[in-house]
């Protein structure tokens, strides 16, 4: 297998008011292409703060990251958003989906930085939406779905430009267990098709699911399983 | 696919300005009043200048009018106009001089005005626009007969009681008949009416057909002459040329002493025009101004609005830039919105401005003509463009340049 994610010694500190924060103190990691990885850790481990490198939300204060050959250190803001449109689709705790636009606008928006032509882009809105079990939530608003469909809407936007790796942060963190089950569910088919999956979660019924566990403790990687 | 971009961030703009509808418009109010100001002035004053054009080229062209007072007054200290009050009357002996010695015009008439009733018979015409005038005249104005005959030399000479009549006078006063030959009463004097004048239409809601033409010598006899002083009518290709040679007769002719200023005045329609237009510029000026600060305080309550939006929106910024937005597409995002809201603040100026313009044309009878120029509609509308990315550009910076990760965690 190839290595798609290779870190090394890399730390991230934050400011904080007078003081600094040191969030991640030298953390090595590699992820090959097609793994189901969960970070774990308590909160205030890192684990957000190593999602947001990993997903090129954030740049790390020092070390280095190479994500499928390239050195990301070196890219500016744009080649970032580059990268986070066509290689990584994100799943977030509280969905974060647009109130406003129906379920099908919300799997489309990746697209439309993606420069897909309208028609297209809402035909594959709603063949990902099937595909996720909500052929028939395609014109309802976030706010008339189910927290657990609007987690599968969110996964859908997240597929949307065909990404190489999706990062899950705390999927199934608002949901009861059933929906929790359901979603994990449809990342572990996505991990059968080949995808390579990061689910980021202090919860260990979710980090189970994970074929490869990093466990995260004060900026550190401890073991890996 | 950029088109399809800037299609998308345009629907996105619609949506969010339709999802705060009425903040949206409250914001909005300032351009609206800014630039129905802009267009409700700049047709009327358009309007106006239309209808003031037209009615003085009626007045004849090439056609200067010697008078003891001028016709637009403009700025005068008391001590100007009781100097202008003291000018001795012009009389027929400046008619003769001009006459004698003019060279660079053609014709030279006397002319006086007044508004005379005329009978006949039961029927009464009041307050028709009469003039005391020459054979000359008809030329000058170049004013046909549609039957009959103009005043001649002779009516001139003999004060003959005869009268040229316009179509108003003419409806009035012989519904049914031929008035060639009848005869009508000024001032209990029978007149022979000898022409009908061709139709001129309205000038400024006045009808230019309510007239008649006598003898200026006839109508001498009226007005006692004494105390009153004529207006002397010419008709010249060469207005300047004309100009210099009336003032170098009548100065002449009129004793006036080479350090004293002239003790008269040169009128014409289109001297009257730049005077008109030197106002509506004063007017234009103001209204202008007024317009523009409107228009900033407006750009300052899009600014407002749209920082208001942003940080309302952080999270729908990081969600974005987390899918892969660039700044610059968050930027055009932001910038589109309030390009939008600037344009629909627009749209609705130029159309209250353009009822406003509706609704003094109507209530001026139709004097004012409801004329809307193009190019103060796009005008309009450039004002909107440049005040949206003006004013908007600060909040949509500040919205492309929020960090993912911050935005993202922003409650």
């Amino acid at each position: 297998m190839s290595e798609l994610i290779k870190m090394k010694d890399v730390t991230k500190v934050y400011p904080l008011g007078e003081t600094e924060v040191q969030a991640l103190r030298g953390v090595d990691i590699v992820i090959n292409k097609g793994e189901f990885i969960s970070i774990i850790g308590p909160s205030g481990s890192g684990k957000s703060t190593l999602m947001h490198i990993i997903g090129c939300l954030d740049v790390a204060t020092a070390g280095s990251y190479f994500l499928q050959g390239k050195d990301v250190n070196k890219m500016n803001e744009n080649q970032l958003a580059d990268i986070r449109k066509e290689f990584i689709g994100f799943v977030f705790q509280d969905f974060y989906l647009l109130p406003d636009v129906p379920a099908w606008y919300n799997v489309s928006l990746p697209m439309i930085y993606n420069r897909v032509a309208p028609r297209e882009r809402k035909e594959k809105a709603i063949r990902i939406l099937e595909n996720v079990g909500l052929g028939d939530r395609v014109n309802h608003l976030p706010n008339q779905l189910s927290g657990g469909e609007r987690q599968r809407v969110a996964i859908a936007r997240a597929l949307a430009n065909e990404p190489e790796i999706i990062i899950a942060d705390e999927p199934t963190g608002n949901l009861d267990s059933v929906r929790g089950e359901e979603i994990l569910k449809i990342l572990s088919d996505l991990y059968e098709k080949g995808k390579t999956i990061i689910i980021v979660s202090h919860e260990t019924y979710v980090a189970e699911r994970g074929k490869r566990k990093i466990y995260l403790k004060d900026g550190r990687v401890e073991g890996k399983g | 696919m950029f088109r399809g971009f800037l299609i998308e961030i345009l629907r996105s703009a619609i949506e969010s300005i339709k999802a705060n509808k009425l903040r949206s418009l409250l914001t909005t109010l300032g351009i609206v009043i800014g630039v129905m100001t802009v267009i409700g002035v700049m047709s009327v004053i358009s309007g106006l200048k239309k209808n003031v054009a037209t009615s003085f080229s009626q007045l004849g062209a090439n056609v200067l009018y010697v008078d003891k007072y001028p016709w637009f007054s403009g700025h005068r200290s008391r001590e100007e106009w009781n100097k202008i009050r003291k000018r001795s009357n012009l009389d027929t002996k400046e008619v003769q001089a001009l006459k004698e010695y003019g060279t660079s015009f053609e014709y030279v008439s006397p002319v006086i005005g007044r508004r005379l009733n005329m009978e006949r018979g039961e029927k009464e015409a009041p307050e028709v626009d009469a003039n005391g005038t020459s054979e000359d005249f008809a030329k000058i104005i170049n004013q046909d007969v549609s039957l009959g005959r103009f005043l001649s030399k002779d009516d001139i000479k003999y004060k003959r009681h005869v009268c040229v009549l316009g179509q108003d006078v003419v409806n009035t006063l012989f519904p049914e008949e031929n008035p060639i030959g009848n005869k009508v009463k000024i001032q209990g004097r029978q007149f022979n009416v000898i022409g009908i004048l061709e139709e001129r239409g309205e000038m400024m809601g006045h009808s230019m057909d309510n007239v008649a033409m006598i003898p200026f010598t006839t109508m001498a006899e009226f007005t006692g002459r004494r105390g009153i002083s004529i207006t002397i009518a010419i008709y010249a290709e060469n207005e300047e040329e004309a100009r210099e040679e009336i003032r170098w007769i009548l100065r002449g002719v009129r004793n006036v002493k080479p350090e004293e200023e002239d003790d008269f005045s040169i009128n014409s329609s289109e001297a009257m025009i730049n005077q008109f237009n030197q106002l509506t510029k004063t007017i234009f000026l103001i209204s202008i101004a007024i317009a523009g600060i409107s228009l900033i305080v407006g750009g300052i309550g899009i600014m407002n609005i749209m920082l208001v939006s942003v940080s309302e929106r952080t999270r729908e910024i990081g969600v974005r830039k987390a899918i892969g937005a660039k700044s610059s597409e968050i930027l055009g995002q932001f910038l589109m919105e309030s390009v939008v809201i600037c344009l629909v603040g627009g749209f609705l100026g130029i159309f209250l401005g353009a009822s406003l313009t509706k609704l003094i044309s109507i209530m001026s009878n139709g004097n004012l003509p409801f004329y809307i120029p193009i190019w103060s509609i796009f005008l309009g509308f450039g004002f909107c463009c440049s005040i949206g990315v003006f004013f908007g550009y600060y909040p949509a910076r500040k919205a492309s340049k929020l960090s993912p990760v911050e935005a993202l965690r922003y409650e």
